[in-house]
């Protein structure tokens, strides 16, 4: 009785205010979550002028919005437009006019980053990314737009990568108003990472290859090597089934690996990370991969990297199994592409007939408003040495 | 037959001073011993498992190697190990030189602001991709820090010239571009993206591991042209230190002496951060070891701090390969660590006062 009561009551006061007010495409209901830092944010409404942290969120907006993912978005970070260019120019050839309005309030955590501008973009919401949830904090980013009377919610695709990724996608359907296309997608995710850990349960720990992963490779020409603990990339390669080295030495995000101990270690496989950095950075000798990678331009690149001093001593190197990734799936949900081709070159027989390819592929097709196109790995060729 | 004289006798003074100059010559070869012998852990200690014996081999005989042992011994070890002696050496001196020229047992490369100068110099070249000489290519982060070290220094040098300028004004002025490249260091990071920033800290912290065979022999040339011109003025720098009056009184140019070893200075300190760099502490501690040790005779003070600076350096390379084998730890980080405890156990153990 008194529920019955309640809801008609909510209805009645839903019918008033929606009377009173006049029509949004935004609902006019609060909405209360928790964000991947821990924090309960409400929302009076469904925002519509949002400002992302870091361009690179568009990964997963433009992945779980039907038609035009830019609606509710006022301003990015242009950190897409300089270390993934390939990237923008797909989603800039897709919705040219979007693009072109996007303000660029640059990095959320310097000073350039102005709550005057956030404010004279009437924004009512700015998404950030929870890596840097000690900068926002530090900095009074978070009191000062709090003050100013718009919310921030954190997310996370890169930190602890494959633990948050299906909760950030909760959050994202709920923020844009899209829920259905979000749990399509994540169901996707699901699936696709079942694939290769479903298989990789069954390898019994000393079987299991010994990987170096090397964080961007080449983006200091003579330093070797950054890499990941059991995070990001380093846990991908956890997921597929390999033992990686750096987190055998620590529990850090971010280890700094020596050459000596590589070398010492001698692992079966070498995975560096490469995107078109080249533009931004012209400097760099890492493989240029994205929607614009040049096979030749790569296969030259992988060359000279697996030529440096020191790697061409290595049993990887030798055998072919010196790999190259796109950088950027370790910030966007698509990681499962990368778990899957890592599994691949881990486990060549057992998954055979696992085509990442295709996966990505598929991805496109079922939830990009782009179409995949260039490389997103190769692995160096045995002739070579 | 008694002679009743107080004064000693010329051949007493003369034996007196051949013993402290044999004395001083003893010191300097024992440290460069105890150098060599760090030098020799340094090579042989590393994630792979490498006997002394068989480093020695591939040292001396590099053809018996196996490829992977030349990598890691010529390609890897060696040149760290050289890098932290030269860069050590280098700092050393400019440290003890420093503290001469402007009479301040603070001074040196770090606290006058020339690491720091080289670190903001760095980063504008990591974060915002500014190089300030065209042209150089993928060397442009050395050569921003290099460019803006020198340019720091071109400062205080310019600070020196003006009318009324004193050592007090050139330390302060030290201090304060160390505190303003420090701020704008500090407003590039916020906006530093994850790699930017992992490039940075190493940058701040210092790093011995992109160590290469030119970038010791540069060092070692610059080395080889400023340490014998300091030695050669060795007079003038110690009659320097009984005060500014008294080394003019004896001839000396006290304003000619201190703009020549400025420029010196500026050069040790300016190359030695930009390839590895700002290391913070070795520039201050080691001319403090040597004048505990020898006194204040540049003679025997300039070589020492040299030595301990190399010894320092040498050590803590050792120490940064033994906390975890196969992570690379950023070197001025634990320069710090060792050389605290070490600093104040030696001020705290003094009986007599070193610094006058």
């Amino acid at each position: 009785m008194n529920t019955r009561f309640m809801s008609g009551f909510a209805l009645l006061l839903a019918a008033i205010v929606t009377f009173l007010t006049p029509a949004t495409s935004a609902q006019a209901e609060a909405l209360t979550l928790t964000d991947i830092a821990g924090r309960q944010v409400t929302l009076n409404e469904l925002p519509d002028k949002i400002i992302l942290g870091e361009g690179r969120m568009m990964y997963a907006i433009a992945a779980i919005t039907e038609g035009n993912p830019f609606e509710n978005i006022v301003g990015w970070k242009d950190d897409l437009v300089q270390f993934d260019p390939d990237a923008f120019r797909k989603l800039e050839a897709a919705f040219p006019a979007e693009t072109e309005r996007m303000i660029n309030f640059g990095n959320p955590y310097a000073g350039d980053f102005s709550i005057e501008g956030v404010l004279e973009a009437d924004a009512d919401l700015v998404l950030l990314d929870s890596g840097n949830l000690f900068k926002a904090e530090e900095t009074g980013l978070i009191e000062k737009l709090d003050k100013a009377g718009v919310p921030v919610v954190f997310i996370d695709f890169r930190r602890n990568a494959t633990e948050n990724t299906v909760p950030s996608l909760l959050i994202l359907g709920r923020i844009f108003g899209e829920e259905a296309g979000a749990a399509e997608f994540i169901d996707f995710y699901i699936a696709e990472m079942r694939k290769v850990t479903n298989v990789v349960d069954k390898i019994p720990a000393e079987e299991r290859p010994l990987v170096v992963v090397e964080n961007a490779a080449g983006w200091q020409p003579d330093f070797c090597c950054w890499s990941f603990g059991p995070y990001n990339y380093g846990r991908f390669v956890e997921l597929a089934g390999g033992v990686n080295y750096a987190s055998t030495l620590a529990n850090a995000y971010s280890v700094t690996l020596s050459m000596e101990g590589v070398l010492e270690a001698d692992p079966d496989h070498v995975i560096g990370t490469g995107a078109n950095w080249a533009e931004a950075k012209p400097e760099v000798t890492s493989t240029l991969l994205g929607y614009e990678g040049d096979p030749d331009v790569n296969a030259e690149k992988i060359a000279a990297l697996a030529a440096r001093p020191g790697f061409a001593e290595l049993r990887a190197v030798q055998a072919g199994n010196y790999h190259s990734i796109y950088h950027q799936f370790y910030n966007s949900p698509y990681h499962f592409v990368a778990v899957q081709q890592i599994a691949k070159w881990l486990y060549p027989d057992d998954f055979e007939d696992l085509d990442p390819q295709d996966t990505f592929n598929r991805l496109h097709e079922e939830f990009m408003p782009y179409e995949a196109s260039g490389q997103f790995w190769l692995s160096v060729d045995k002739a070579i040495q | 037959m008694t002679q009743i004289s107080n004064t000693p006798s010329v051949d007493t003074i003369v034996g007196g001073y051949q013993k402290r100059a044999v004395w001083r010559v003893a010191l300097v070869v024992a440290a460069a011993l105890i150098l060599f012998a760090t030098v020799v852990i340094d090579v042989i200690t590393g994630p792979a498992d490498l006997s002394f014996w068989r480093v020695a081999k591939v040292i001396l005989n590099p053809s018996v190697a196996t490829t992977k042992e030349e990598v890691i011994i010529w390609d890897l070890r060696l040149p760290v190990a050289m890098m932290a002696v030269v860069v050590g050496a280098m700092l050393g001196v400019s440290g003890a030189e420093l503290q001469t020229i402007l009479n301040n047992p603070l001074a040196e490369p770090f606290t006058l602001g020339l690491s720091m100068a080289a670190s903001f110099g760095a980063a504008v070249a990591i974060v915002l991709g500014w190089s300030v000489l065209p042209g150089v290519g993928a060397l442009f982060v050395t050569v921003n820090a290099f460019v803006f070290a020198m340019g720091a220094s071109l400062l205080l040098f310019l600070v020196t010239r003006m009318r009324g300028a004193n050592p007090e004004t050139m330390i302060l002025m030290g201090i304060a571009m160390m505190f303003t490249f420090n701020a704008l260091l500090a407003f590039l990071q916020y906006g530093a993206s994850e790699l930017q920033l992992a490039q940075l800290i190493f940058w701040q912290l210092g790093s011995l591991a992109r160590a290469t065979w030119p970038k010791v022999a540069i060092c070692v040339v610059i080395l080889a042209i400023v340490l014998p011109y300091f030695l050669s003025r060795s007079w003038a720098l110690t009659a320097l230190r009984m005060g500014e009056d008294k080394a003019a009184a004896l001839g000396v140019n006290v304003n000619a002496l201190r703009l020549m070893v400025l420029a010196g200075v500026s050069l040790l300190s300016a190359v030695a951060v930009s390839f590895v760099g700002a290391i913070a502490f070795v520039g201050l501690v080691a001319p403090h070891i040597a004048r505990m040790i020898v006194g204040e005779d540049q003679r025997g003070f300039l070589p020492l701090s040299a030595l301990a600076g190399a010894l320092i350096l040498s050590g803590t390379s050792i120490l940064s390969k033994a906390i975890t084998p196969g992570i690379v730890y950023p070197i001025g980080m634990i320069t710090s660590l060792i050389g605290i405890p070490f600093f104040v156990s030696l001020i705290l153990g003094q009986r007599k006062r070193h610094w006058q």
